[in-house]
């Protein structure tokens, strides 16, 4: 079947109301559901499926698609409001994102938070469909020993999210590796720091460590001088983005959804890591760096960038292989399922209807995006508009509520009170909370891979350097830790 | 405080955290099986290699914080307001009886009385409308978990909602 064969068996199946009218709704869902903190993409998806039941294959696939892609960019909206993520993929957005709203420039942060989400959604949705099958089958020929040596390299991140001093950031990325190791150990099932406790078996609970984090502080410093905010603009402000701040952060942009392309390709790595690799390359490259983590609008856009390319990266393994690349979309293969329907490599000759079918859905999916997202963000203004001393404590209840919601359990809240103490502890001693996040992600994936790793090659560290993929890795990994450490010499010298 | 002096308590802190860890933390509540072939692949191995790291990094702050500024930090929050390390206190209790409350009173009304409170706690301006939020806003979120989204919301002993 030739490709204008395949597009027009996609066009027949997806060209109906009810196939555009689920996209639209899903993205609308998904935009509201990661604008809330503690109710997540995932969990909006997951609570979307069941409606997906009664209908067609791919009017029930578009609708969690549009929910998916929807709740990855409704998730900046109040990363940059109130300084709490929607989702955890728009953690690195609160780095700049915040600052802009405290300097009165909300709209033009969300502004350029919906420009670079739907331009990097298009560039994602454009590899899935050029490079599915080719990055799959690369991805593939990744083991523990890649795995290793890529997340290494990602940790390497920290060094450009750490603010004013490097020890700093490192102390708290050793601080979140810490906190990673709580748990049963993956290959003895023996306890590490639970204290008996079965609620700690299974770690913290990383929505509960996020929001904890990042949004609990907030309330805490409220609390110390409830005043302090007098003054302050905090509305969404008369700015909004121009094509010129577009133009100047289009390279970071770009950079940002190659980056989300390749690391959403790579089942297990999801968007936050992505976002904050991106932000790091933004940062490292940008003339403004001094400006990164005080309000600067590139800083938006390669977050934004970073987490949004991954949306339909990670269709690339699940629709050529059959391999989910995050939990999202372990969700949405088992909307397949339902409907009988099996992704992997058969899926392109015995589906090709619907292959074409969800890619058009896809490309289309951009375009609604930058319309609700539009509506969205002059939907969500009255947020900037509450009072803080009345926001703050309702922030509260959603999070006790959102974090609760996420595993029914009541220990997790009492986690995120106690996280918040620790992030409030960090504020004050200025000790910056990304790398600690980063670490917090990571720590598990690098220690499981590197001992499956050790198990594999029966502890002989030499694996670890195995082929090709770890060569180029590790090489990486030390460029990039040479250059930290040639701008560490240059700046006591300065 | 001066830059100098956060990075000297930092290191300092570090320091007695690495060694906490090496010497209480882990051999006490990390459990590792005696038959272990490799030490790489001990259940211990991860926590005292990043207990060494936490060493190093605290010896760093401490060789850093000499080059510092000892001259006070104008953006360092000080803690000289008395009234403000009480209403930390008050924040800590509310947080902590919210944990008591939770599964007892159910998560409405804790959240009801959560919202007040912290409302109060604020100094908040427009009192009246704090208390019309801290009854609708968790009714609405109790109506979106419980009813939309599917989530077992604790009911606690006493006022049941449908």
């Amino acid at each position: 079947m030739s490709l204008a064969d395949s597009l027009m068996a996609g066009l027949s199946v997806v060209a109906s109301f009810e196939a555009f009218f689920a996209l639209f709704a899903g993205i609308c869902i998904g935009v509201v559901g990661g604008a809330i903190p503690g109710l997540s993409a995932t969990m909006a998806v997951a609570l979307t499926l069941p409606f997906t039941f009664t209908l067609q294959p791919i009017t029930g696939i578009l609708l969690l698609l549009g929910v998916y892609k929807g709740g990855i960019f409704g998730g900046s909206i109040p990363a940059i409001l109130i300084k709490t993520p929607g989702t955890p993929a728009s953690s690195a957005t609160i780095l700049d994102g915040h600052p802009m709203a405290e300097k009165g420039e909300a709209g033009r942060a969300l502004g350029m938070a919906l420009w670079a989400s739907c331009t990097a959604d298009v560039v994602s949705n454009l590899a899935l469909i050029l490079f599915a099958g080719w990055l799959a089958s690369f991805a593939l020929s990744f083991g523990p020993p890649e795995f290793f040596a890529l997340i290494l390299f990602s940790l390497t991140i920290i060094a450009g999210v750490s603010g004013e001093s490097l020890l700093r950031g490192a102390l708290s990325a050793i601080l979140g590796l810490l906190l990673a190791t709580i748990g049963l150990d993956l290959v003895y099932g023996t306890n590490r720091f639970t204290f008996g406790d079965p609620n700690m078996m299974g770690g913290l609970n990383f929505i509960a460590v996020l929001i904890g984090l990042f949004a609990i502080p907030e309330i805490i410093a409220m609390a110390w001088n409830p005043t302090a905010h007098l003054g302050k603009a905090r509305s969404l402000g008369h700015t909004k983005v121009s094509f010129a701040d577009y133009r100047r952060s289009f390279r970071s942009i770009i950079r940002g959804s190659l980056i989300g392309v390749f690391l959403g390709s790579i089942p297990g790595i999801g968007a936050a890591p992505s976002a904050f690799l991106s932000y790091s390359e933004a940062r490292r490259k940008s003339p403004n760096r001094e400006n990164f983590g005080k309000g600067e609008i590139e800083g938006v856009a390669a977050s934004e960038a970073g987490n949004n390319g991954v949306a339909g990266a990670t269709l690339i393994p699940l629709l050529a292989l059959g391999v989910p690349g995050d939990v999202i979309t372990a969700i949405i293969i088992g909307a397949f399922m339902i409907h009988g329907l099996q992704p992997g490599p058969m899926m392109f000759i015995l589906n090709v209807d619907i292959i074409y079918g969800l890619f058009i859905g896809l490309i289309v999916s951009s375009v609604f995006l930058f319309i609700v997202g539009s509506v969205a963000i002059k939907g969500f203004r009255f947020v900037s508009d509450v009072p803080k001393r009345i926001l703050m404590p309702a922030v509260l209840v959603l999070c006790i509520y959102g974090v609760f919601a996420v595993n029914n359990n009541i220990f997790d809240v009492g986690v995120m009170f106690a996280m918040g103490w620790v992030g409030y502890l960090m504020m004050r001693m200025h000790i910056p909370a990304a790398p600690f996040l980063i670490a917090f992600i990571l720590g598990p994936l690098l220690e499981d891979n590197f001992r499956q790793s050790m198990l594999m090659s029966g502890s002989d560290p030499s694996i670890l350097l195995r082929g090709p993929i770890t060569w180029f890795f590790w090489a990486v990994t030390i460029i990039t830790i040479v250059a930290i450490a040639r701008n560490i010499r240059k700046i006591p010298r300065a | 405080m001066s830059p100098k002096a956060i990075q000297f308590r930092l290191g300092l802190g570090a320091c007695c955290v690495a060694l906490l860890l090496a010497l209480v933390g882990i051999p006490g509540w990390v459990s590792s099986p005696s038959n272990v072939s490799n030490i790489v692949l001990s259940p211990t191995f991860w926590p005292y290699t990043l207990a060494l790291m936490t060493g190093f990094v605290g010896i760093g702050l401490l060789l850093a914080s000499r080059h510092e500024s000892p001259d006070p930090d104008p953006t360092h929050i000080e803690g000289t307001d008395p009234k403000a390390w009480l209403r930390l206190a008050a924040l800590a209790v509310i947080m902590m009886l919210t944990m008591f409350a939770l599964p007892r009173l159910g998560m409405v009304w804790t959240a009801m009385i959560v919202f007040a409170v912290t409302a109060f706690l604020f100094r908040t301006r427009h009192p009246i409308t704090a208390l019309v939020c801290a009854v609708l806003v968790p009714l609405a979120l109790y109506a979106f978990f419980a009813h939309v989204a599917g989530v077992a919301i604790p009911q606690g002993n006493f006022v049941r909602l449908p």
